[in-house]
């Protein structure tokens, strides 16, 4: 097997985004996702020019993070962003199956013990709030392994969108 | 434990929410074009409506059928729902940015997923004690995942396929999802034994 065979077979699988570069801090560019819909128009949904709370504007800066830049962006450019896919998988199950598993884990013991309504709801709330310190732990520890940072692919060409459709 | 164990199975197979009950319907075609989206989706959609469910009984049952306020019911769900969905979505991003990052965009559009009012609704009209409604809750966005993930495989596939001009895009997406439906009517049959 040669080594462009062997690099296809093992390279993890990525999962594309799109982003845009809103500013420039030195090695670093700050990139705004463009958000994925299902209409197909994830390049123009952020930039209606609303802005408040609860804005599709607000909630694009809200989710603003910085990469370093290899590729010499400046500001305006669209780029393609890349993590992992196992890694969105384990950052999926910990951050909603833990606390799922806590909630009804705590919610079954507290009917099975007590099979009073207002116990279960107080063990639910108890587990949930459980869960989410758990979830935290197992976010912190793949952060920390850097599973979660994107990657910065390259330059979007013109007309790429987000959808593969 | 019996009666929980069918109640999920009954949610999740044999009354999906998607395919049964034809809620969701929006977000089944939207979000299907990519195996990655949906099961974000999904599982955002499994947490939401689970906490939801749960929220809604106690907001049914210590609030408005004890004032008789039974006719603000629809109203009151929707904003239970989106206040679990900014609850969740601030959490999120406390417990983790990069998580933030990476998964807040599903949560916006949770709220206005027509499912998560229908199972609530469903939960009031079932008359279920809290832990029967949370599971039931639970199970039919199991149900809703489940399609998703089953739905994005096969028009991943699609993509790939030599699908005639006139079928291309959704009309085969729609041809697909009738068979899918079919197919899960399959397991009606399990209510009959």
């Amino acid at each position: 097997m040669s080594a462009e065979t062997d690099d296809l077979v093992l390279a993890p699988a990525l999962v594309e985004g799109m982003a845009r570069v809103v500013r420039r801090d030195g090695e670093r560019v700050w990139l705004e996702p463009e958000p994925r819909s299902g209409c197909g128009t994830c390049a123009s949904a952020g930039v209606c020019g609303a802005k408040g709370i609860g804005t599709t504007a607000n909630r694009l800066e809200a989710r603003r993070f910085p990469l370093h830049d290899h590729l010499g962006l400046t500001v305006g450019e669209r780029v393609v962003v890349g993590v992992p896919e196992n890694a969105l998988l384990k950052a999926t199950g910990a951050l909603y199956a833990i606390p799922l598993a806590g909630t009804l884990g705590a919610g079954a013991v507290a009917q099975w013990a007590a099979g009073s309504d207002g116990v279960t709801l107080a063990a639910m709330i108890a587990g949930l709030a459980l869960g989410m310190l758990a979830a935290r732990l197992g976010a912190g520890r793949l952060g920390a392994r850097g599973d979660l940072a994107p990657r910065l692919l390259r330059r979007a060409g013109p007309g790429e969108t987000c959808e593969r459709d | 434990m019996q009666e929980y164990v069918l109640l999920m199975v009954g949610a999740a197979l044999v009354n999906n929410v998607i395919l049964a009950r034809f809620l969701g319907l929006c977000s089944f075609m939207g979000v299907t074009t990519r195996l990655d989206t949906a099961i974000g989706m999904g599982l955002a959609t499994t947490f939401v409506i689970t906490v939801s469910s749960m929220l809604n009984w106690g907001v049914q049952e210590y609030l408005l059928d004890p004032y008789g306020l039974g006719y603000l019911r629809t109203v009151v769900f929707i904003l239970v729902i989106a206040a679990a969905v900014q609850f969740t979505e601030m959490t999120v991003r406390k417990v983790s940015p990069p998580l933030f990052q990476m998964l807040g965009i599903y949560l916006p559009l949770i709220t206005t997923n027509c499912a998560v009012l229908g199972v609530a609704l469903l939960v009031v009209e079932g008359r279920m004690d809290l832990f029967g409604a949370t599971l039931f809750g639970f199970a039919s966005s199991v149900g809703y995942s489940l399609v998703m993930v089953i739905f994005a495989g096969l028009r991943e596939r699609l993509a790939l396929a030599e699908v005639p001009r006139l079928f291309a895009g959704p009309p085969i997406g729609f041809i697909v999802a009738s068979l899918l439906a079919l197919a899960f009517m399959g397991f009606s049959g399990i209510s009959a034994h």
